[in-house]
């Protein structure tokens, strides 16, 4: 069987630089069709039919988060989180690089579908060239008149602009992201209410992910009903995956949901690196779950009923030779820097977790860490105010219950 | 001529504040190309941006010190980084801190990922930054800066 292709079809054909080479493979075809053939209900309608979910790693039903934001009335706006800083993760970057254009033609779409008439492209303070690439594509398909006043001549107007984050990793979490642009600390503020009722100045905002939106033209050209038929019932479609570490050929693939790792691994990535020996697998970046060999058949997918959440779709192949030591402390570390300081489990319970990680690379572990441990993973989990904490210790739980780290 | 190079500078800060419009989305877009002109920063500039945005210094202060590309104290003259996260760190990147550390007797600051994981260990020398580094290639790299 073909592989399906969405987001990577024309990876590497095209010119990302060239608004040209889009066009001639048939680019902003769904923005046509769109404007000239379809309405917002009936776009919003096929949306939902294809059971996109959303790609950052929660997985909310994107249709209806549009339809939320649509319902609504005033001033709405549409942000495009590419404030991607998961360790491991390269996709939204990649789709930058790749094929711009794509994303761009997705933005301006759902934009328009929730009746935004701003968009904002929050972008990884880091991504500097892929900021520039972006820059180029909104300048060409402008002219174009793809974007900005009367969009192909219709009645829809739409603005967009690029914001550029400034390296924090919290941002990625959408009320932070909203308070970065208010000029404010890039700190989560508490839901309800949602960014869907009350986001950005106090209006309704729909944000999705770039590779979320990546989908979307796809979806407009060739309907929900076809999309909802690839990869696995609970949330269809094509995701990106990211394999590295000890495998034959790491990389960027793009595989249908519901694919088991050890096919990743073996079918597109090339297998175990020769010469080492697999340990353990870790899925979705540094607050990812750990699994063991046995464990590989885990289906890759969103939703409450998965085996493994898939997150951001980095998968992290470790092998024997790797120090756990330095591992702990790779996860604790970056936890404890990117913890922002908010609520006191996470900002105190990322802090003990690396000064004890460090004292099990120097082999002073003493009883009271050890018990320490359970009351500390036990408190992130369970009291933390927003998503980073509740999983800062995901990967250090998984390590000790699987037996990977002992004592 | 120490009067002097005040003005220059103040002149240089307030070139800087007017490219922006004064609302506040325009705050953190301003504090990271002030940040990137004088290195950091300081008093005189939070002041500057409090009076063009109409907030308190202190509001400044708060949104700058929360970023890290945003700094808020002077630098040291070579702020060598090395990507410490999980990708990283499995291809060696803390053999490779150590090994600056011991040779070069500078701290090294760890930082988080870059999106670069396919070429990693990434080490950002002030700024600029190298991919696939190894313990014997940082020697070279690091020469031309001291």
């Amino acid at each position: 069987m073909k592989k399906i292709k969405i987001i990577t079809e024309h990876w590497g054909k095209i010119d990302p630089l060239k608004i040209e080479d889009y066009l001639e493979v048939g680019g902003y075809k769904a923005l046509e069709e769109f404007i000239l053939g379809m309405d917002r209900a009936g776009a919003l309608g096929e949306i939902k039919k294809s059971g996109l979910c959303g790609r950052g790693g929660a997985g909310f039903p994107t249709g209806e988060k549009f339809e939320i934001v649509a319902s609504q009335i005033g001033k709405k706006y549409f942000i495009c989180n590419l404030d991607e800083s998961e360790p491991g993760t390269y996709k939204d970057r990649m789709i930058c690089d790749k094929n711009p254009h794509l994303l761009l033609e997705g933005i301006i779409i759902s934009a328009l579908i929730v009746g935004a008439d701003k968009a904002y492209i929050y972008i990884n303070g880091n991504y500097q060239k892929q900021k520039e690439i972006l820059e180029v594509a909104l300048l060409q398909a402008k002219k174009k008149k793809f974007w900005g006043n009367k969009i192909l001549e219709s009645d829809y107007s739409l603005k967009i602009e690029i914001y550029s984050g400034a390296g924090a990793y919290i941002c990625g979490e959408e009320t932070a992201l909203i308070n970065s642009i208010e000029g404010n600390r890039g700190e989560p503020k508490l839901r309800p209410p949602y960014p869907t009722g009350c986001g950005l100045f106090g209006r309704p905002t729909a944000i999705n992910n770039a590779e979320t939106i990546s989908n979307i033209p796809w979806i407009i050209l060739n309907g929900g009903e076809k999309y909802s038929k690839i990869g696995s019932k609970n949330s269809p479609g094509t995701k990106l995956f990211l394999l590295n570490g000890a495998v034959e050929k790491p990389g960027i693939y793009e595989a249908p949901t519901g694919i088991t790792v050890r096919k990743l691994i073996d079918e597109y990535a090339g297998g175990i690196k020769k010469g080492k020996e697999f340990w353990f697998a870790q899925i979705g970046g540094a607050c990812g779950k750990l699994l063991l060999e046995k464990e590989l058949k885990a289906k890759m997918e969103f939703g409450k009923a998965c085996q493994c959440p898939l997150g951001s779709g980095s998968i992290l192949v470790i092998d024997k030779s790797v120090n756990i030591y330095d591992l702990l402390i790779s996860w604790t570390d970056f936890f404890r820097r990117e913890s922002c300081g908010k609520c006191v489990p996470c900002r105190e319970g990322t802090f003990r977790l690396w000064e004890i990680a460090k004292r099990f690379k120097d082999g002073k572990i003493s009883e009271r860490d050890k018990e320490a441990i359970q009351d500390i993973l036990w408190t992130l989990e369970r009291t933390t105010f927003c998503p980073l904490g509740k999983f800062a210790g995901t990967a250090f739980r998984d390590a000790i219950t699987k037996n990977i780290l002992t004592f | 001529m120490k009067h002097e190079t005040y003005n220059m500078k103040q002149k240089t800060i307030q070139k800087i504040i007017l490219e922006f419009e004064p609302e506040m989305e325009n705050l953190l877009p301003a504090l990271k190309k002030i940040s990137a002109v004088f290195g950091y920063v300081g008093e005189k500039e939070a002041n500057a941006l409090a009076d063009y945005f109409g907030v308190p210094e202190s509001k400044v202060f708060e949104t700058a010190s929360f970023y890290d590309e945003i700094k808020t104290e002077k630098q040291p003259e070579i702020l060598i980084q090395v990507c410490s996260s999980a990708n990283c760190a499995v291809n060696d990147s803390f053999s490779i801190i150590k090994e600056i550390e011991n040779s070069f007797k500078i701290k090294v600051q760890e930082i988080s990922c870059l999106g670069r994981c396919a070429d990693g260990p990434i080490m950002v020398v002030n700024g600029k930054i190298y991919e696939k580094v190894t313990k014997s290639s940082v020697h070279g790299i690091l020469e031309e800066y001291l």
